[in-house]
């Protein structure tokens, strides 16, 4: 029971998705600078050419929490429950005979409205609203590291940051 | 091309279950590095397909024995690499009859 419970929580938690994705991120990152350092490239380079190749990593994460936020299973159960509570308000508001039920009617219409609301705002994405420091930028390499699997291990950081230094 | 990516990673999946990073490799080595495809943009194409129901994923040990998400494909995602390849083929004979008839 309280592994179903804490299972159906993370299914709501944004960590938890980033998490993982940026989990398979890394993965594929650091195999990509280990297959430039067999090829006789120094670390900072090697590193330099995987990010290259891979892309702008923090958007393809971005787009990747939204994808697997929006279409987790329960969530498309719960956004189709949300209007099927609305429509069932607005029947009941139409055929209500007598005056307690119509307000039956209007509760189901306010929680219909008000939760498909929630999923909205839940899915907008808070990096669209504020822009970066000036200093930072996400391809910048850490040239401290000294194997590609040490340096992701360093410090408590999220794993992506372990890859792209400050 | 709108959704050439997809269709090479049903390719690419249709062997075997694969990370991405292999998917990556196998896409770049058979393309002999001719496309420029960046390897994260994968990823979104990865999770889309998996929306659509056309491969599943699952964390397991890599070769090298590291955690990694492994994809696969579906029999959704086989029947869409059948309808993509036929529609694919399709495009490109079209095309090379009418470049063909524009170069003579």
């Amino acid at each position: 029971m309280k592994k179903a419970l804490k299972s159906l929580f993370h299914r709501f938690d944004r960590e938890v998705i980033e998490r993982q994705i940026e989990d398979e991120l890394r993965f594929h990152l650091e195999l990509l600078t280990e297959h430039h350092l067999d090829r006789n490239m120094p670390l900072p380079e090697a590193k330099e050419a995987a990010l290259k190749r891979f892309g702008n990593v923090e958007q393809i994460k971005e787009e990747c929490v939204e994808i697997s936020r929006n279409n987790r299973l329960l969530i498309r159960v719960l956004k189709s429950l949300l209007i099927l509570v609305f429509l069932a308000g607005v029947c009941v508001r139409i055929f209500s005979p007598e005056l307690h039920v119509t307000r039956i009617g209007d509760v189901l219409i306010y929680v219909g409205i008000l939760g498909r609301l929630f999923f909205y705002v839940r899915g907008l994405n808070p990096s669209q609203f504020t822009s970066p420091p000036a200093n930072t930028s996400p391809l910048k390499l850490n040239e401290t590291r000294h194997t590609p699997v040490d340096a992701y291990d360093q410090r408590k950081r999220t794993p992506l940051e372990r890859v792209i230094s400050d | 091309m709108q959704g050439t990516l997809e269709l090479l990673i049903l390719k690419t999946l249709s062997r075997d279950s694969m990370h991405g990073y292999g998917i990556a490799q196998r896409i770049h080595e058979a393309a002999d590095d001719l496309l420029k495809i960046e390897d994260g943009s994968l990823y979104p194409a990865l999770y889309r397909m998996e929306e659509r129901g056309w491969v599943t994923s699952e964390w397991d040990v890599s070769e090298n024995n590291r955690r990694a998400k492994f994809y696969k494909l579906t029999k959704a995602g086989r029947k869409q690499l059948e309808a993509e390849s036929a529609n694919w083929a399709r495009v490109s004979q079209a095309i090379s009859r009418i470049l063909q008839t524009a170069g003579g």
